[in-house]
């Protein structure tokens, strides 16, 4: 099962980062014009970005443990430097965290790991517990689950775009995979230990990021809590294939083997959709020079192509039917015990009604005397392909789902 | 070697407590040097010598690499870095000092009663390996909450680090050589990293107090939404 997740993730990486590094091309000339003070050297960018992709490729397909968690370390060290890529305080302020935070998480993997390892030539089960707790703190911090995300809003939003895409759509994905790597190794005494902590820490990010968006100022944290919201649900996803939990005696609509179909094609679509929105939303930054949501009004009037994309984006990344979120979700909710089901939806709710609410005021509202700033086409060349590859490959998969 | 081994996990605990209670980072540093060392001797003082016999080269090496790092290259940093930048010694931390060297204080003696169920299936002469280890990983994340400089809130980390070392030197002997160098790089690349950080911030907020980097975050956000300005920095 892992092994098929590793190909999936490794082949989703090598995608999403060519269109980031295309994007990246386009982006970073128009930035550097707008954005008055110092930046970094273009040449030590992309040495860092060409660096934090050989590290994720590492960790996916690492053999050994201990040298997954090298690896994983090794993408924190590559990307730190990106996020300030601009020094501004803002962003020397979100590198500082991010490292800090992220190196003390990675820390008790680490010590997570040893404990596991040792519990594997001893086979005592309280290790293995012991174990997986101290892994679901520590690479739970690098996922961004909830309580340990609190790096993650401040590093999305202050990082350039490309790199904002691609610590959400990519970096969250391998971490998130470390732990799913541990939960397959252990054994079955403590198998239900494992369960129910995910489940917690997963409905803990849910809810965590419904709390932080509903009153959200900032479009790219808005995005941020989104990530946090997906990986939350992934881990819960993840949880019940692990287990198998049936949803009634013997009625289980859906088995192990779909809910698995659904947990990857939840993350396919979580990472190219978050890649397109955050894309879209450096583009309003560009264009507004600032990352409230009071400032950026009335883009169907403005900048109508961007609108569009924004709008559908935040639909789709919400659950909307095109989108196979829809379907992974409707999996989620079928398939997990009826309490589950019931939270997951309250929650799923009120992410909707926060997203929508402040996506549409984007798009629809009065424009704000401030207009925008023309942008060169090329901007839009990325995210537009991949709006439509998620529109393509979400409609045939829901009409394949109907005649299944 | 039994003897070696206890008094040198004692010195991990008694660097502990001083490092709680120290404001100046001259010391600091030193301390964190001398658990460095300890950390590269413990592979060597932990090996079985009259049963196993002279331990592989890969155990000596190891332990050499171990010392070098964390007992002189990552020390050596920080002074430079506290050097250039003039970092001025930690006065006012958010937890004090002799609050903080009970709190380390109990953290020791909670990781002994902690380690009590897990010790005994331990490897022997590992006994105090377990409670001291784990004694030190919460004081280095303590002093990485408790104190607002960033070079204190570094040292922290590394002394969080040691802790993990040192409970590896008696479980992680038989990875292999790879793997612990594998962590040596990763740590030594990052604590080189955050050292650049500071050197950033000391630029960026001409001051090396964390508590200035606190303009991201959503509960600010809403502080000040309620003394009327409007969201968005920026």
């Amino acid at each position: 099962m892992t092994d098929t997740l590793r190909y999936y993730l490794t082949g989703l990486t090598t995608v999403l980062f060519a269109v980031d590094l295309i994007q990246s091309f386009f982006y970073l000339p128009e930035a550097d014009r707008r954005e008055e003070g110092e930046h970094m050297r273009h040449s030590t960018y992309f040495a860092c970005l060409f660096a934090f992709f050989a590290a994720m490729l590492f960790a996916l397909n690492a053999r050994s443990l201990p040298m997954m968690w090298v690896a994983v370390e090794l993408t924190t060290l590559f990307s730190a430097p990106l996020i300030a890529y601009h020094r501004t305080r803002g962003s020397v302020e979100a590198m500082w965290k991010y490292l800090l935070i992220c190196s003390c998480g990675i820390g008790l993997a680490l010590f997570g790991t040893m404990l596991f390892m040792h519990a594997q030539t001893t086979g005592n089960v309280a290790w293995y517990k012991a174990g997986f707790a101290f892994i679901l703190a520590g690479y739970g911090t690098k996922t961004g689950l909830a309580p340990f995300h609190t790096w993650l809003p401040d590093a999305h939003s202050e990082a350039p775009a490309p790199v904002s895409a691609l610590l959400s759509g990519t970096l969250l994905n391998c971490s998130f995979f470390a732990i799913a790597r541990f939960r397959e190794l252990m054994p079955d005494e403590a198998s239900a230990f494992a369960t129910h902590s995910m489940l917690a820490l997963g409905i803990v990010s849910v809810l965590t990021a419904g709390v932080f968006m509903v009153r959200q100022t900032d479009f790219k944290r808005l995005l941020a809590y989104s990530s946090v919201e997906h990986m939350g649900l992934a881990t819960i996803l993840f949880a019940l294939v692990a287990a198998r939990i049936p949803s009634d005696e013997g009625e289980c609509l859906c088995d192990g083997g779909i809910l698995f179909i659904a947990l990857l094609a939840h993350m396919t679509f979580h990472s190219a959709t978050k890649t397109m929105l955050f894309l879209t939303a450096g583009n309003l930054l560009l264009a507004f020079k600032t990352r409230a949501i009071a400032a950026v009004q009335g883009l169907r009037e403005t900048m109508p192509g961007h609108s569009m994309l924004w709008v559908f984006g935040i639909l789709m990344i919400c659950g909307m039917p095109p989108s196979a979120i829809f379907l992974s979700e409707l999996a989620l909710v079928a398939s997990a015990p009826i309490w589950l089901s019931i939270t997951v939806l309250a929650l799923l709710f009120v992410v909707f009604a926060a997203m929508s609410r402040f996506a549409l005021s984007m798009a629809m509202g009065t424009p704000t005397a401030s207009r925008p700033e023309e942008l060169p086409l090329r901007l839009v060349v990325m995210p537009t392909i991949l709006c439509s590859a998620i529109a393509v490959i979400g409609a045939i998969a829901c009409i394949a789902t109907l005649f299944m | 070697m039994r003897e070696f081994s206890e008094i040198l996990l004692a010195s991990f605990l008694l660097t502990d407590i001083i490092l709680a209670g120290t404001g100046r980072l001259r010391q600091a540093i030193r301390l964190v040097a001398l658990q460095g060392w300890a950390v590269g001797l413990l592979p060597l003082v932990m090996w079985n010598w009259t049963e196993s016999g002279v331990p592989g080269i890969s155990v000596f090496a190891v332990a050499a690499v171990n010392a070098l790092i964390k007992g002189c290259a990552l020390p050596w940093l920080l002074s430079y870095t506290v050097r250039k930048v003039d970092a001025r010694p930690e006065l006012e931390p958010l937890v004090g000092f002799r609050a903080s060297r009970i709190v380390v204080f109990a953290f020791a003696v909670a990781s002994f009663a902690a380690a009590r169920p897990l010790g005994a299936s331990a490897i022997p002469g590992a006994e105090l390996a377990i409670p001291v280890a784990l004694a030190t990983m919460g004081t280095g994340l303590f002093l990485v909450c408790a104190r607002r400089k960033a070079v204190t809130q570094v040292l922290g980390f590394i002394v969080f680090e040691n802790g993990i070392a040192a409970f590896g030197s008696g479980i992680m002997m038989e990875i292999g050589i790879i793997v612990e160098l594998g962590i040596l790089l990763d740590v030594f690349v990052l604590v080189f990293l955050l050292g650049i950080a500071i050197f950033q911030i000391s630029r960026t907020f001409s001051s090396l107090d964390t508590d200035q980097l606190s303009t991201l975050g959503d509960v600010h956000l809403m502080h000040i939404r309620k003394s009327g300005e409007t969201g968005g920095r920026k």
